[in-house]
Order: structure tokens, then sequence, then C-alpha cells
């Protein structure tokens, strides 16, 4: 059991950061380190630790790993899930479960160039939606390409997530509003909706509820909050360039 | 107006579908993932004939979006995740979020509490729709496996 503990750690650890539900990773950890020959195991997770205890004939053993970073990657998700259930009811080798984890994590998300794509899809396909014409959805579709790699240089810099949302919506504000300035559009709030769209933390809220009504109050908690900052550095980001250009009237 | 509303229900899926690209879904998954958006979106214009009230109406559509989720998370042996944060993102109220930003900064007092409220109702009503959802299902499993353990009990 022990040689197996640092894998179950390690695959816990990625499906967190693959932006799994927190009750789902507590009953993986459990499930495989009770697979695997531990007597008893303690699981504690929250968004930003783990704290793992396994109990064997051979004494008790603990790791922690801090968490940082999460995103979404639904795809690794999947398959960690199933490396999971493969390991608790398959009786997989050591070296086995090594080696499909490794693979797993060496997995590519798409390219850069589908990511593009879908920003373009995204801030295009909302404008629309919103009650937008033709043009608002062709210049949001084109703010949505600039935002893409505003996101490619705040990830470089490791700029911190809710400053980088703060970032995205000033630049956004600015480039629709010369739009709007240029003639492009009339006004500019189809197109600001578009672009808000990629930056409201869905996935956030979504998580932060179900992980609070499964019971993980703490992880719950800390997601929403997550999720309100995310919310109120996008209003901050719009603010600003109004602040700076004086209170230009919309 | 019939044209706008299959433009809506088409820019759903669009947005959808771009959304499941970001969050790394593949193969059969992207196809249902997508579809989602598509189908949560065209149940909540069908549902503006019958119902008035639009929190309620999202209240209905988010529940039964989340019902899909589970549904095909277990047809496709894959966490509820994959389709619940990609099938609600039409339902996602950025329009009266952005209306209640824009007010607040103008001064219209009036319209930012107008817009405020809304964006709170939806959100909650999309919320509520999701837990409600969720913890049936967590019930009903919870309630089946107690019943199987039971069964195991008396075959013991």
């Amino acid at each position: 059991m022990k040689e197996h503990f640092d894998t179950i750690m390690d695959i816990g650890e990625q499906m967190l950061l693959c932006g799994a539900e927190i009750h789902r990773v507590e009953d993986s950890i459990e499930r495989m380190g009770l697979a695997l020959g531990a007597t008893d195991i303690d699981v504690f997770i929250i968004t930003s630790s783990m704290v793992v205890t396994i109990h064997t004939p051979e004494g008790s053993f603990t790791q922690t790993r801090r968490i940082k970073n999460s995103g979404t990657d639904i795809d690794m998700l999947h398959k960690l899930n199933q490396l999971s259930r493969d390991i608790c009811g398959k009786k997989l080798t050591f070296d086995d479960i090594k080696l499909r984890f490794a693979e797993i994590t060496k997995a590519k998300k798409y390219p850069l160039w589908a990511e593009v794509i879908s920003y373009v899809f995204i801030a295009g396909a909302f404008a629309l939606f919103f009650g937008g014409k033709i043009n608002d959805a062709l210049v949001s579709a084109i703010l949505g390409i600039v935002l893409r790699f505003v996101v490619l240089f705040i990830d470089k810099f490791d700029i911190n997530k809710i400053f980088g949302k703060l970032i995205c919506a000033f630049i956004a504000t600015v480039l629709s509003f010369t739009a709007m300035k240029i003639g492009f559009i009339q006004s500019i709030d189809k197109v600001m909706i578009g672009n808000i769209m990629l930056l409201v933390p869905g996935v956030g809220l979504t998580n932060a509820l179900r992980d609070l009504f499964v019971g993980d109050s703490v992880s719950g908690l800390l997601r929403l909050i997550e999720a309100v900052l995310a919310a109120l550095a996008i209003a901050a980001g719009y603010f600003l360039f109004i602040f700076l250009s004086g209170g230009a009237s919309l | 107006m019939m044209n706008s509303e299959i433009m809506q229900i088409f820019a759903a899926f669009i947005g959808s579908f771009g959304f499941a690209i970001l969050y790394n879904i593949r193969g059969k998954k992207l196809a249902f993932a997508a579809l989602g958006g598509f189908l949560s979106w065209s149940l909540f214009l069908i549902l503006e004939f019958m119902i008035e009230s639009e929190p309620i109406r999202y209240f209905i559509v988010s529940a039964t979006t989340t019902l899909y989720s589970e549904i095909m998370a277990r047809v496709l042996k894959t966490p509820t995740t994959t389709f619940i944060t990609t099938a609600l993102i039409p339902l996602i109220p950025g329009g009266s979020l952005y209306y209640t930003m824009a007010n607040a900064f103008e001064g219209n007092l009036e319209s930012f509490l107008i817009n405020g409220i809304i964006t709170l109702k939806l959100a909650m009503a999309l919320a509520l729709g999701v837990v409600v959802v969720t913890a049936l299902v967590k019930l009903i499993y919870a309630w089946n496996n107690k019943k199987n353990n039971k069964r195991l009990d008396k075959n013991l």
C-alpha cells in the first residue's frame, strides 16, 4: 500500500487541477486507498489543499498537497476518473497504474488555434444571442481573438487570475469603445456582453453550488468567493476605463 | 420574431460548443455537451408560451438541464461536470449583469436596481434548479445503496 500512496495523491491532485468536484476527489481517493490495501483512510480536501492519512497494518502515513492554479480540463478528468475506477475494479499492478497516469497527464489540450476559434465563436454567438446585429457580432468576435492572446500573456507571466479578469475586461471595454467611436457599432453593450460571457465565472459558480449542497461547505464557499471576486473584477475593469477616460458618456 | 429565436438557439449551440472546446471536452461527449446548450435554450423558448415569469422558466430549464447532465453522465460514464458546465452556459444572465454594471456607473439608480434584481433572481433560479436536482439524484443513489446493502445482509 505504502508504495501506492504517492500515486493516489498524484491522481487526486491532478483531478483537482482539472476542476473536479471536491466530493468526487475525496470519494475516488477513499475507494482507491481501500482497494489498494489500506485498512482505513481519512481524507480531507478543499480546493487549495489535500490532507490524506492511510492506515495500514505497517502503520499510518500522512501526506498533504498544496493545490495551485486549477483550471478546467474535462477530458483529463474523465480519464483520471476511469483510471480510478479501474484501480478499484481491475486490480492493476503498480507499474500499470504509473504508466497510465503518465500517459494521461501527457495528453494534450486542443491547440491554440482551436481555442482562438472558440473564443471567436463564443464572443460572436453571444453578441447575437443577446440581441446584437451582425456588425456587433463581428466586432465582438474580433475582440474575442484579442482576448485569447491577452489570456495567453496573462498565463505566461503568471498574473493572478482575478487581476487577469480585470485586465481582460479593461481591454475589452477600451476596444469596444474604440469600435464605437470609429463607427463600426452603434452602442457597446452587445459587444461587451459577448466578451463578458468569455470572462464570467460560470463553471466556478456551478461547481461552488454543487460543492456547497453536497456538504463540502468550505470548498463551496471558497469557490463562491472566487466567482464573486471574478465578477467584481470584470466590473472593475470596465469602471477603470470609464474613470481613466474621464467619464466618457456611453 | 421567429427568425430571431432560431438565431438565438443556433447561437446558444455555437456558444456552448465553444466552451466545450475550451474545457477540453472530446469526442461523443463534445457533441452531447453542445447539444445540451441547444436543448436548454430551446426549452426556455418553448416555455415562453406557457409560463410568463422568467425566473420560474429559468428554474425549470436549469433543473431539466441538470437532469439531462446527470443522465448523460451515467450513459457515457463520465463526471456530470462535463455536461452541466456547458449546457447551462446560455442561461448565464450575462446581459442583465452588464446592464446592472453599466447603469451603476451612469448613475441610473432605477435601472440599476431593476437590472440588479433581475440578475439576482435569474442567478438564484439557476442555482436552485441545479441544487434541487443534484440533491435529489444524490438522495436516490443513497437510497438505492441502502436497499442493496440490506439485500446483501440478507444473503449473508
